[in-house]
Order: C-alpha cells, then sequence, then structure tokens
C-alpha cells in the first residue's frame, strides 16, 4: 500500500509506495532533496519528520543518525520507509510564488481538435461546473484509454479560462498514447484526468525580465504563462524564442506577433532550425540556443528563464545560458522524470538540485 | 490560509544575521590580504550557499554523541583483543602506511582550513572552513587512537610523526599536502574540498573503511563510520565552492579548470598508494583498484564531469591516462614496495598463490602477461635463499615525489621518465601530468625536498647505505622492516595462533 507524504517547507504532497525509501520517492516526483551518498553513511539527507510514523533502514549509520537525533524525530531521507502518512521538513526553498492549487480527479470532454501543424494538435477538453484552478505552466495526467498509467501534457490556455483546458499533443512516432490522442480522438469523448500538477510557473515576485525558450509541442506552458501575464498587466520585458523545425511546424506565430504588436514590452523570435526552399523564411534559422545566444549576445545575467521543450533543446539551453552568466537560481524547466530517468538521476552527480 | 514555514534557510539566515560586518577601522583588503592574489574575483559574497546550516551549539553535541559511541567500540575492541580477530597480520600493512601518510594528512588538513577559515572573505565561508578545521582535527585523533591498540602487539605503529618527517615514501603524501597548504586559498579549498574530497574521496575512504570491515578491523570500520558522517558537509563544501566561483566571475574558470587539471593529477597520483593497498595489501579482497577506478571515476566522475561542462569546465587534463594506466599502476608500485622495504616502516611480501590467482582474474591479461612472471622469478629467489632487495635509491619525480617506475601508457615495457630544464637545473617526472603541473609553477616546485636527493647529500644523519638509513628511520629488518614472512609480526601471528609457518615458498600456503 501506498502513503502520503507531504514535504514542507514547499507543502507539497506525493505518494510513495510502501517499502520505498523517501529519497526515491522524492527525486522521482521531482522533488530535489539535498543528498551525496545515498546509502546511509554520510547524513546529507536528513530531514526532520513532522507528523506520522516512519521506520529507518538498516542503511541508516548510528554515526550519520545518531540516537539523539532518531529521538528528536529526524532521519535520513536516504534510509528511511514510511509507515502511516507522513509530513517532512527537508532543508530546501520555499516557493513564495507557487499557488499550490489543490489537485483534483475529473472527467473531460473533448469539444474541439485542431490541427497545429502536420505533427501536432491542438485538443481542447471542456470542464464542467467550477472548472480547473491551475497555475499557468502547470500540467495534467490523462488516461489514454487503452495505455497503461497516465501520460503528463501542460496545459496549454491560460487559467483565466477555467472550463476549457487546451492541451498541445505531438504525435510521437510509435507512441500509442500520442498517436491514439492525435489519430483516433473524437470531439465528444470523455477522458479521464488528475491535476493540475507540477512546479513550472512564472516566479512572478522576482523583479527579473522573462525569457522563454521553448521547442515543439513545449510551446504549450509558456503560451499559457505568457497569455497569463498579459492579461495580468505585465510591465517586465517578456521574450519568447521558439523553435521549430520547417515553417509547416511553426504555430501560433500570428498569435505571439499580434501580441508583440500589441504589448511593447513583448518580442517574439521564431527560429527554424531545417527551413525548406518554398518556406522563403527570412527569420533566424538555427536552433533554439543558438538564437537566444545571437539575439541577447550571448550574456543573460539578470534574467530569468523558462525552458520547455525535447530534453536535447533544453540541455543546449541550460548550456548556453549559464555559459552566457545565468545559473541554476536563475533558470526553471519542465521535466517530465520517467522511473528510468529518474534512476538514472541516482547516478547523476549532485552538482545542480533541479536543472 | 495557514501561516508558511520559515525553510531552515531562513531560519539560519535570521538567527546569523548581523554577526559578519564590514570592516572600518582597517580597509577589508588589509584584513584579508590573501583572497585576491590568485585573480580569482568575487563580485557578491553574498551569493554563497551555505552548504550546511550548524550552529556551534549542535556542532559540538552532534560530535560528543559520535566520540562516545566511537570510543566504547574502541574499549570493547580492545578489551577483547580484538587484533587476534584480524584476517591475517598482514592487513595492518594497510593500516601502518595508513597512519604513517594519510593520518597526518588529516592533520594538515586541520591547519589548512583553520587558515583558510580565516582568510576569507565571506563569512559563511569562513564558518564552514573553520567547522571542517575542527572534524579533521577529530579525524587525525581519532584515527591515532583507533590504531593505537596495534602498537602494542605489532611494530611500526611508533613514532608515526617521526616516520613522516623521514621516510622517503611518505614525503609523497606530505608534499601533496604542503603544495595545497602553501597555495592561495581558493587553490587550497579547490584541491582539497573539491578535487580530493569530493571528488576522489570514495577511491580513499571505500578500500580503507570497506577493506576494515572485510579483514576483521572492527575498531577502524568504526573510526571510518564516525568520519563518513562528517563527510557530507566536507563533501557539499567542496561542490558549493566550485560552483560558486565559477558563477562569480567568467575570468574564474580558466584559473579552477587549471585548479582542477592540476589537483585531480596530483590526488591520482596519490591514490597510487592506496590501490596498491586494494590489490596488495588486503589478505581479504573488497575490490580491484580497477574496479573502483570503473565506478568511482569513469561512471561517477564522468557524470560530475558532464554536469561540470555546462559552467565550461572540461574533463581534468589526462584523465584517459588515469584510466588506461589502471590496469598497471598498482603492480608496479607493489613491485616497489617488495623490493624497497628494507627501508620502509612496513612489511612487503609476494602475493600468496591465491592472491596470484585473484589479480589474474581482476586484471587479466595484464596482469598474467607483464606481473606474473615477476613474481614467479622473486619468488624462485626466495626459494633459493636469495630473497630480491634493492640496494639503491630510486629517481624520484620532482612534482609527485614517487619513484620513477611508471610505465608508458601504451608500452608497460618502458619506464616513462620526462625532463624539464629551468635556470640551468635539470628536473625528472614521472609523467607528462607531473612535468605540466611543474612547468606552470617552477618557482614553487624546484624547492621541493626530495628524499633521494637529501640523503645523498648526507642530509638523513649522514647514512650511506640503505641499511643506515633504515636505522636513522629507526627501523630494523624483520621488526619493522623486510620481508613480512620473515618478520616477528609473521612469527608473533603464527605463536598467538598456535600455527606453523606457512609462507608462500612453501607449497602449502593457507588462504586466510
Amino acid at each position: 500500500m501506498a502513503f502520503q507524504l507531504t514535504i514542507e517547507p514547499l507543502g507539497e504532497t506525493i505518494e510513495v509506495a510502501d517499502g520505498q525509501r523517501i529519497l526515491d520517492a522524492c527525486l522521482r516526483a521531482g522533488i530535489w532533496l539535498p543528498y551525496a551518498c545515498n546509502h546511509g553513511l554520510c547524513g546529507t539527507c536528513k530531514v526532520q519528520v513532522l507528523e506520522g510514523e516512519i521506520e529507518h533502514t538498516e542503511d541508516a549509520s548510528p554515526f550519520a543518525l545518531m540516537d539523539i537525533e532518531r529521538e528528536e524525530g529526524k532521519c535520513l531521507a536516504c534510509s528511511t520507509v514510511l509507515a502511516t502518512d507522513c509530513i517532512i521538513e527537508a532543508d530546501i526553498d520555499p516557493e513564495p510564488d507557487a499557488a499550490n492549487h489543490p489537485i483534483r480527479d475529473f472527467v473531460a470532454t473533448v469539444t474541439r481538435i485542431e490541427t497545429l501543424t502536420p505533427t501536432i494538435k491542438g485538443i481542447f477538453l471542456g470542464l464542467p461546473g467550477v472548472g480547473l484552478d491551475f497555475q499557468a505552466g502547470q500540467y495534467i495526467n490523462v488516461d489514454v484509454p487503452g495505455i497503461e498509467g497516465p501520460r503528463a501534457f501542460s496545459i496549454a490556455s491560460s487559467p483565466a479560462a477555467r472550463n476549457e483546458l487546451e492541451l498541445n499533443v505531438r504525435r510521437v512516432d510509435g507512441g500509442a498514447a500520442t498517436t491514439y490522442l492525435c489519430e483516433r480522438l473524437k470531439v465528444g469523448d470523455t477522458v479521464s484526468c488528475s491535476g493540475p500538477l507540477g512546479r513550472f510557473f512564472v516566479r512572478e515576485s522576482a523583479p527579473e525580465p522573462l525569457l522563454f525558450l521553448a521547442g515543439g509541442s513545449g510551446l504549450s506552458s509558456p503560451k499559457s504563462m505568457i497569455e497569463d501575464r498579459f492579461e495580468r498587466g505585465e510591465t517586465r520585458p517578456v521574450t519568447l524564442i521558439y523553435g521549430a523545425r520547417s515553417l509547416a511546424e511553426l504555430y501560433y506565430a500570428e498569435r505571439f506577433r499580434a501580441l508583440a504588436a500589441r504589448f511593447a514590452n513583448f518580442t517574439y523570435i521564431p527560429v527554424l532550425s531545417e527551413p525548406q526552399a518554398a518556406d522563403q523564411w527570412r527569420g533566424e534559422i538555427g536552433f533554439v540556443h543558438d538564437a537566444a545566444a545571437r539575439h541577447f549576445n550571448a550574456r543573460f545575467e539578470g534574467h530569468k528563464a523558462y525552458l520547455c521543450g525535447p530534453p536535447p533543446m533544453i540541455e543546449a539551453c541550460i548550456r548556453t545560458l549559464m555559459q552566457g552568466r545565468l545559473f541554476e537560481r536563475d533558470i526553471y524547466t519542465e521535466k517530465f522524470l520517467t522511473a528510468a530517468d529518474a534512476a538514472q538521476g541516482l547516478a547523476k552527480s549532485p552538482l545542480f538540485k533541479r536543472l | 490560509m495557514a501561516v508558511k514555514k520559515a525553510s531552515l534557510k531562513e531560519k539560519y539566515r535570521l538567527m546569523t544575521r548581523g554577526l559578519d560586518w564590514e570592516t572600518t577601522y582597517q580597509p577589508m583588503d588589509k584584513v584579508f590580504p590573501y583572497d585576491k592574489y590568485e585573480g580569482i574575483k568575487i563580485k557578491d559574497w553574498d551569493k554563497w550557499e551555505d552548504p550546511f546550516r550548524l550552529t556551534m551549539d549542535a556542532y559540538w553535541k552532534y560530535q560528543a554523541e559520535k566520540e562516545r559511541k566511537l570510543y566504547a567500540i574502541l574499549d570493547s575492541f580492545s578489551q577483547n583483543n580484538g587484533q587476534l580477530n584480524l584476517s591475517d597480520a598482514r592487513y595492518l600493512t594497510a593500516i601502518k602506511l595508513w597512519m604513517q601518510g594519510i593520518t597526518p594528512l588529516e592533520y594538515a588538513a586541520h591547519r589548512g582550513f583553520s587558515h583558510v577559515g580565516r582568510q576569507f572573505r565571506g563569512a559563511g565561508a569562513r564558518v564552514a572552513c573553520q567547522m571542517q578545521a575542527l572534524d579533521e582535527l577529530r579525524h587525525a585523533q581519532t584515527q591515532m587512537h583507533a590504531f593505537s591498540h596495534y602498537n602494542k602487539y605489532f611494530s611500526g605503529f611508533h613514532q608515526a610523526n617521526h616516520m613522516r618527517d623521514r621516510a622517503w615514501y611518505l614525503s609523497i603524501p606530505k608534499s601533496f599536502f604542503e603544495d595545497a597548504m602553501t597555495a592561495g586559498p581558493f587553490e587550497f579549498v579547490t584541491s582539497i574540498s573539491f578535487a580530493f574530497e569530493y571528488v576522489l574521496t570514495n577511491l580513499l575512504f571505500m578500500p580503507f573503511v570497506s577493506g576494515a570491515a572485510y579483514n576483521g578491523d572492527v575498531a577502524t570500520t568504526t573510526f571510518g563510520f564516525s568520519a563518513q558522517s562528517d563527510e557530507s558537509r566536507h563533501m557539499t563544501l567542496g561542490l558549493e565552492v566550485v560552483k560558486f566561483v565559477l558563477e562569480q566571475h567568467e575570468d574564474n574558470v580558466p584559473i579552477m579548470q587549471r585548479y582542477i587539471d592540476k589537483w585531480f593529477w596530483r590526488g591520482y597520483r596519490l591514490l597510487a598508494l592506496v590501490g596498491t593497498m586494494m590489490d596488495y595489501m588486503l589478505p581479504k579482497k573488497v575490490m580491484s583498484w580497477a574496479e573502483a577506478w570503473g565506478v568511482y571515476w569513469e561512471e561517477n566522475g564522468l557524470a560530475l564531469f558532464n554536469d561540470l561542462s555546462r559552467y565550461g569546465i572540461r574533463l581534468p587534463k589526462y584523465h584517459e591516462i588515469a584510466t588506461k594506466e589502471k590496469l598497471h599502476i598498482t603492480h608496479q608500485a607493489w613491485m616497489v614496495f617488495y623490493t624497497a622495504c628494507p627501508a620502509t616502516a612496513f612489511h612487503a611480501w609476494l602475493p600468496q598463490p591465491y592472491e596470484m590467482d585473484w589479480l589474474s582474474e581482476k586484471y587479466g591479461e595484464t596482469f598474467d602477461r607483464f606481473y606474473r612472471p615477476r613474481f614467479e622469478k622473486f619468488g624462485d629467489l626466495e626459494k633459493a635463499g636469495k630473497r630480491f632487495y634493492t640496494n639503491r635509491l630510486p629517481l624520484v619525480c620532482q612534482t609527485c615525489q614517487i619513484p620513477d617506475f611508471f610505465t608508458e601508457v601504451d608500452n608497460p615495457m618502458k619506464q616513462a621518465v620526462r625532463h624539464s630544464e629551468w635556470r640551468g637545473m635539470k628536473f625528472n617526472f614521472c609523467s607528462d601530468g607531473c612535468k605540466d603541473i611543474f612547468v606552470n609553477e617552477p618557482e614553487k616546485f624546484c624547492q621541493a625536498y626530495i628524499p633521494p636527493q637529501q640523503i645523498y647529500q648526507g642530509n638523513a644523519g649522514g647514512a650511506r647505505t640503505l641499511a643506515e638509513y633504515a636505522a636513522w628511520l629507526r627501523c630494523g629488518m624483520g621488526t619493522e622492516s623486510g620481508d613480512y614472512y620473515s618478520s616477528d609480526d609473521y612469527a608473533n601471528w603464527l605463536k598467538w595462533h598456535g600455527e606453523r609457518d606457512t609462507t608462500p615458498s612453501s607449497s602449502a600456503a593457507a588462504q586466510p
């Protein structure tokens, strides 16, 4: 059976399987806790249990976690399993800008399906009643009929539209779930969903200009975030650099050009990596990180950057941003961690907390 | 809405705010005279993220508890004659080498961190270094206490400080740390906190602590756990230092790269001693040096450097050489210890048959083709009553001070020697890595106090032969020095266990 674990000061609640170590569960859920050795010897992952019962496994060294600490309710996240639902307090930074909307299970009805590009569909989901409260940038889990386990999709629409959520779904070659959604789903079908999820949102209280770097269907979150910002009267400079392979794959360009025409503090830079001759493309050519380096003269200090897209694009952008003097504390990415990714994450170095 | 809890970081900030200040009677540059000359640019010390938030009050409480636990186990080990439960007295060669070579480094680390704990302008960095300085002092003391029990029963544990000053092979670890301590504060923390305590720490501690556990040394195993619980702070400090410096200014990147290149290679060379411990000194083996290098460097180390490459930091220079050499260095080092043990404060021996087979299994063709035949030749000489000892002093690398016994990376039959001229003097090196380090800082390394030269110049009590040198070390053949199987340690071990001689030259060599 599974237990609920709430992590303070984030206030985030996750599920921990029977016998699963707390650290493992947190990292898989995308919540970073400080850790190093991962087998009970170093004590880096020490956390305070505020409520509930835990069990120390034998891995926890009596020197890394001493008796007096056990009595004080401390435990090593890497070597602790849950016996009941628990609340722990970890040494992590709180997120003052997180709205912490409650997660709900709901059934939505497909109201519209739009072909955005040859590979990306815009799927609109109608929600009855009060709709869904979410923070721009978050995602929902969708149960795709006939597919084991839910699939995560970012919400592309603004939180102002609570009764209709837009998802951008790219058909992945050989991907059963996306093929179903792009080819078999019809208007009027119902799908079971849960959400909102994720900690990808605009750090509203930070004064810095905003830089969005997006690629492919990773435009969804930035679209929601940017529309939300301007609906709320954003005055800081906002830049969106969006990468697509060719003109046919570039979507919502007119929408963003119109927004840029309306708001002097919004800059829109589409960039194509493989423009076709027929495209007669006169804009930026290359990858998103190339265009970003050119536009900002390879200096990014003093920004907050939000990255959303395929992993190679995110990695290339992180490198460009860091070599342009923007570091982890100012870079936010949307990452969907699979079990395989999380297993690799443990072998990865603890140099970076979130990136 | 519920009141938000302050994070631990915020609570610590509120508790410690205002404890540091900008000096006004004296300019800050005079108060902190050493933290700028390396060329490292720090724009904003407030961006330093305390890698751990510990008050002195809590520090004393936790450390006292650790001591209580440790000393209870040390007492019980000693009262129960724990030395008799070791796998084999040969194991203690590893502990002797550790006590002579590594324990003084813990003390040197205490001195080094006390120094930089005064010299950084940022209070966070100072506090982190001061706490680590206390940890290191504790480690030096508790190691000596853990090992002191063996001093009642075995030779070679007396006067580690005396050995440290005089033994030729101990200039290897000693010069390593003195190089770090005489560098600027940023180089010191990069070398010790990052390169040594973070990147290479598992290669140092794993064979030592697991080796102790495998070989029945409860005292040392317990010390290891007690120290490792402090290492979390040391490792996170190492990571924070590197991130902080790299993020502060782009001009810092090439300086840090040079430090990383240098200290990766210096640390790697020092670890040749530890690798030899794993492959040859532990009667019950944990894993081979080649396997440990594979896990801790080729997997974990490369993952770290993949992350660091985002800052524009590349893999340390010559890392690929180190990986290729993993199949050779420990065999070459043990061969030197085997032949030079009349002038060491520990014993050496030929691997027993089960160990030769283990080495064949772990090293395959490398061992069978290049090293087994030499050990067999030495074995033939032993049987003929002509145990081979070297009778001359080696050429020593000017940088790492290891005798020049390493071979060319692509030709294990050819000794690798490099040279450099500086101010009319010729200097010798074991490798391109060590030569590069010298060429970057010739003024520093030309002053290295190289034991063979000093001995020949009469600065080892006027010793002219190896026997005289050993006497100056206060070591004697059969007691502290020489082959294990002709030592008092071995004779006593047999006597205490009521056993007969099972030297490898007799066919009935037993596996411990």
